[in-house]
Parts: structure tokens; C-alpha cells; sequence
């Protein structure tokens, strides 16, 4: 592609934004005069800046794919950078400081909350984890879907599922009162628009990296996050649906890993992600338990309110059990792993034949077990060092 | 002290945009949090350009003594991403100035025409 076209492309993107920012920004448009005054400063500055940069061979340009023609030292394709941010960032600007909105500073603590900083670990860890064992480096591809599975990925999931839970958490008295954390109706919009911005770019480059599997293993992982929670589909309200819904959050960023990095797909490979996936079921089902009644107060469905708190629990455990048997039969060192599932029957087990109206009393073991996961992530990181050192 | 010439350039330039700024509480001093999430944008749009520019073949790191030489990805020196950070910053300090003064003629203008 010439310099000229990939200029092009991103400039009239650019222009798209400003546009439709700028109509975002209501009366708060910007100040047009302002944006020509800044635009006719910035492209002077670049000619004489630009010129001097190259003329320092700073950086250089592959001969046969620019114009040629130059103003100073400086092609001429370099001056649609400073015309797209000279137009784009003043809409930009516009539209986050107008009156009447949400207050940006609010909104963004209010995303920083409904993120659960806690939780990020938990899908950029298997994310990283599985490109990097694949690849061997760091590289920017890894470090931009960590990020990714980090941060806009848990706004996404966790911001939508407060968005559309509003109503039912409004409704139902206990969760209103004690949790306290409902997110306002006039948050909503904007935390959606920046869930949307956040996480779109991402996710477009996150695509254009990979192939066909890594296609697969994103849509799956971005259906599962919006189907949770979002109206109409409310994965999260359908028994067992529910459980697997929930535990595809936290198995998809592995497998967007291992398809982006180019993992060959073996018997290992699969046998891992199914234990980890049970393990994750389970995971959502116990932690269900304890909001037996308050859900059933609300009309609200879950594999827990559907099984009933003693089905549930023993249904926890065998996933858990049958989890920590499956990577016995994955290759050196992952069955090391299998101990891994003994805190979790232990911690679980005393509640195998608790009665529904006692279920809220899982709430214990259920702070117990957001413990166990940092104890069990530390000896899966062990495990994955010694993998990564044996294979070297 | 030569392989850090632009990368310092770059940084003092940063440094007395940010002085601008503060003194005449344009961007960071007037709405942080809007200041941050226009710089954040704005210079992962133009890294993304960049990216691209240089999967396409067309963007070639220079020679320079005056660069530090560290390179964060294929022809991508250190001091590209913090370039971006600064175009973006002296963008919107010369916009928002520029705003500001266009209103205060306007207002002076006003004012005249009130008073005749």
C-alpha cells in the first residue's frame, strides 16, 4: 500500500469521527475558527519540524511507496497527521466537556468499580499465559491483548451485566440495600458508549492479527460476554446455561491466546481447557448458591435456584473432582495441577447437603474460595514455569 | 549525551506544553479527566498509523546519533510513542488557546458595540 492511500484511510477515519463527535458535543461544538487556527499552526510547525527530523535521520521513509513530493524535507503524506488530530481531538474534546452530560471524572470512577479491579487478573492471566508459552516472547501482540483481557474486557463484561441487572437489583431489596453499588440510570448510555469505545479497537486489532481459530475463539468470547447479561439472551437467568456462559468468560481469553499465538490444537491442549472450563463451571455454580433466596424474591433464575442448594453444591463438587482428574491425564507437568481441585472439594464439601433456606450461610466458603483462587493461581504459575522450563 | 537529544527535545517540549497548559488552565488544568482520555485516544489512533505504516513497508527507523536506539517493536523507536504524546498535547494547548483568545476578541467586541 502507498503512503499516499494509507494516509488517506486514516485521515477520512478520522474526519468520520470528528464528524459524528462533533454532533455528540450538541452546543457544545467546537469552536471551528480555533480548529483552522490550530490546523494552519500545527502544519507549519510540522514543515518545520518534520524537515529537520528527517534531516537528522530520525526515520526514513521506503522510497518507492511515497509521492515524492515533499515540502521541506517533509512528504507531503506526513501533513494528514497533524490535519487528523488538528480536527478529530478538538470534537473529541468537545463532546467529553459538554454540559449536561454525566461528569467524565464520575463516570470513570463508576467504570473503574463496575470493572472489579479484583477480577482482571483472571482473564488476562490465562490470556497471557497461553500466547506466551506458545510464542516463547513478548511481543506486541501479547502485550496489547493483555491489556485488552486486562482491563476494556472486564468493563464489558461486568460493565453491561451492571447496566442491565439495574432493573432486577432495584427490585430486589436485599441486593439494593446491602450492595449499595447500583450503577445510576443516567451512568447507563454513557457506560455503554464507553464500553463500546474501549473495547471496539481492541478488538479490531486483535482480529486483523489473527486467522480464522483466533476469528472463532473471539466471536465466542465476545457472544458470551454480551449474552450473559444483555436483554432478550440473559444467559445469566437460564439454568446451566448460565454456568457455562460464565465459565466461557474466563476460558475464551486462553484460547484466544492459544489462536493467536498459533498453538498446534493436541490432545493436551484440550483436555487443559475442558478442566479448566469445568473447574470454571463449578466456580459459577457454587458462588450461585448463596443468593438462593434473594434470586427466587426476585423471580430470578440460576442454575442454583433451578437445582436447588444441596443439588448444586454436590453438582460443584463433581465438576471439581472430575476438573482435577481430567488434567491427570494431560501431559508432564500439568497433572502436578490436580491438587489444585483438593482446597476447592474441601472448602465446598461441608455444604453438600445444606437446605435451601440455610444457602445464604455459603456465602463463608464462597469468600474463601476468592482466597483459594490466589492460592491456586500462584502454584498454576509453578506449574506453567516448570512447563516452560522442561520444554526449553 | 547525544543518543538522548530527541528523546530530551521531546521531553521538554512535553514539559513546556504542560507549563502552557497550567498557566492558562487549558487541557489537563481545566478537565483531567476529558484531557487524559483525548491524549490516550489520540495517541493510540496515531500509533495505530504508525503501526500500520510500518507493516506496510513505508516507515523506516533512521540512523540517528541523536536516537536513544531502543526500539519497542520493528522500526518503532522509544521516542515515537512519546512524539505522538507530544503532537497530541501541543494540538489541543494550541486549539483550546486559540478557543480562548477567539472568545475574549469576541467579548471585546461585544462589549464595544454595547457601549457606542
Amino acid at each position: 500500500m502507498s503512503y499516499a492511500l494509507l494516509s488517506a484511510g486514516f485521515l477520512v477515519a478520522a474526519l468520520a469521527a470528528a464528524v459524528l463527535l462533533a454532533r455528540a458535543a450538541g452546543p457544545r461544538r467546537p469552536r471551528w475558527a480555533a480548529v483552522a487556527v490550530a490546523g494552519v499552526a500545527l502544519l507549519l510547525l510540522t514543515a518545520v519540524f518534520d524537515s529537520l527530523m528527517i534531516g537528522l535521520d530520525l526515520f526514513d521513509y521506503a522510497p518507492g511507496l511515497i509521492s515524492g513530493m515533499r515540502i521541506g524535507l517533509a512528504p507531503v503524506e506526513d501533513f494528514a497527521y497533524p490535519a487528523a488530530v488538528a480536527v478529530a481531538l478538538p470534537a473529541l474534546w468537545a463532546a467529553l466537556t459538554r454540559r449536561g452530560g454525566v461528569p467524565l471524572g464520575a463516570l470513570l470512577t463508576q467504570a473503574l468499580v463496575a470493572s472489579r479491579p479484583v477480577s482482571w487478573v483472571n482473564t488476562a492471566f490465562p490470556f497471557a499465559a497461553a500466547m506466551l508459552l506458545t510464542t516463547r516472547e513478548i511481543d506486541w501482540l501479547l502485550v496489547v491483548g493483555t491489556l485488552y483481557y486486562l482491563v476494556p474486557y472486564n468493563l464489558a463484561m461486568y460493565g453491561i451485566n451492571d447496566v442491565f441487572d439495574y432493573e432486577s437489583d432495584a427490585k430486589n431489596p436485599r441486593k439494593g440495600g446491602i450492595e449499595g453499588a447500583l450503577l445510576a440510570p443516567e451512568y447507563h448510555r454513557p457506560l455503554l458508549r464507553l464500553v463500546l469505545a474501549t473495547n471496539l479497537p481492541f478488538l479490531v486489532l486483535l482480529l486483523a492479527a489473527g486467522g480464522p481459530a483466533a476469528w472463532a475463539a473471539i466471536a465466542v468470547s465476545t457472544f458470551a460476554v454480551i449474552a450473559y447479561s444483555a436483554p432478550r439472551l440473559r444467559g445469566k437467568e437460564r439454568p446451566v446455561w448460565d454456568s457455562i456462559i460464565s465459565s466461557t468468560h474466563f476460558v475464551s481469553p486462553a484460547v484466544v491466546g492459544l489462536a493467536l499465538a498459533g498453538a498446534p490444537v493436541d490432545a493436551g491442549v484440550i483436555v487443559l481447557l475442558a478442566a479448566f472450563f469445568l473447574w470454571g463451571m463449578a466456580a459459577h455454580a457454587f458462588g450461585a448458591v448463596q443468593d438462593i433466596i434473594p434470586d427466587r424474591e426476585a423471580g430470578i433464575g440460576s442454575i442454583a435456584t433451578s437445582f436447588g442448594a444441596r443439588r448444586t453444591v454436590r453438582l460443584a463438587l463433581a465438576l471439581w473432582l472430575l476438573a482435577g482428574l481430567l488434567v491427570l491425564a494431560a501431559p508432564w507437568p500439568a497433572p502436578l495441577a490436580a491438587v489444585v481441585a483438593v482446597p476447592y472439594l474441601l472448602n465446598c464439601a461441608p455444604w453438600r447437603s445444606v437446605p435451601d433456606a440455610d444457602s445464604a450461610r455459603t456465602n463463608r466458603a464462597w469468600r474463601r474460595f476468592i482466597l483459594l483462587n490466589y492460592g491456586s493461581g500462584f502454584i498454576v504459575t509453578l506449574i506453567l514455569i516448570l512447563a516452560w522450563n522442561s520444554s526449553a | 549525551m547525544m543518543p538522548l537529544g530527541y528523546l530530551g527535545c521531546l521531553l521538554l517540549g512535553i514539559a513546556c506544553m504542560l507549563l502552557l497548559d497550567r498557566r492558562f488552565r487549558l487541557f489537563f488544568w481545566r478537565d483531567p479527566a476529558a484531557a487524559g482520555l483525548v491524549t490516550a485516544a489520540g495517541t493510540a489512533f496515531l500509533l495505530l498509523w504508525d503501526a500500520a505504516g510500518i507493516a506496510s513497508g513505508i516507515f523506516l527507523r533512521g540512523a540517528s546519533g541523536f536516537a536513544t536506539g531502543i526500539v519497542l517493536a520493528e522500526e518503532l523507536p522509544l521516542e515515537e510513542p512519546v512524539f505522538l504524546v507530544f503532537l497530541v498535547l501541543c494540538s489541543m494547548v494550541l486549539y483550546t488557546g486559540a478557543e480562548r483568545i477567539l472568545d475574549r476578541r469576541r467579548r471585546g467586541r461585544a462589549r464595544r458595540r454595547g457601549r457606542a
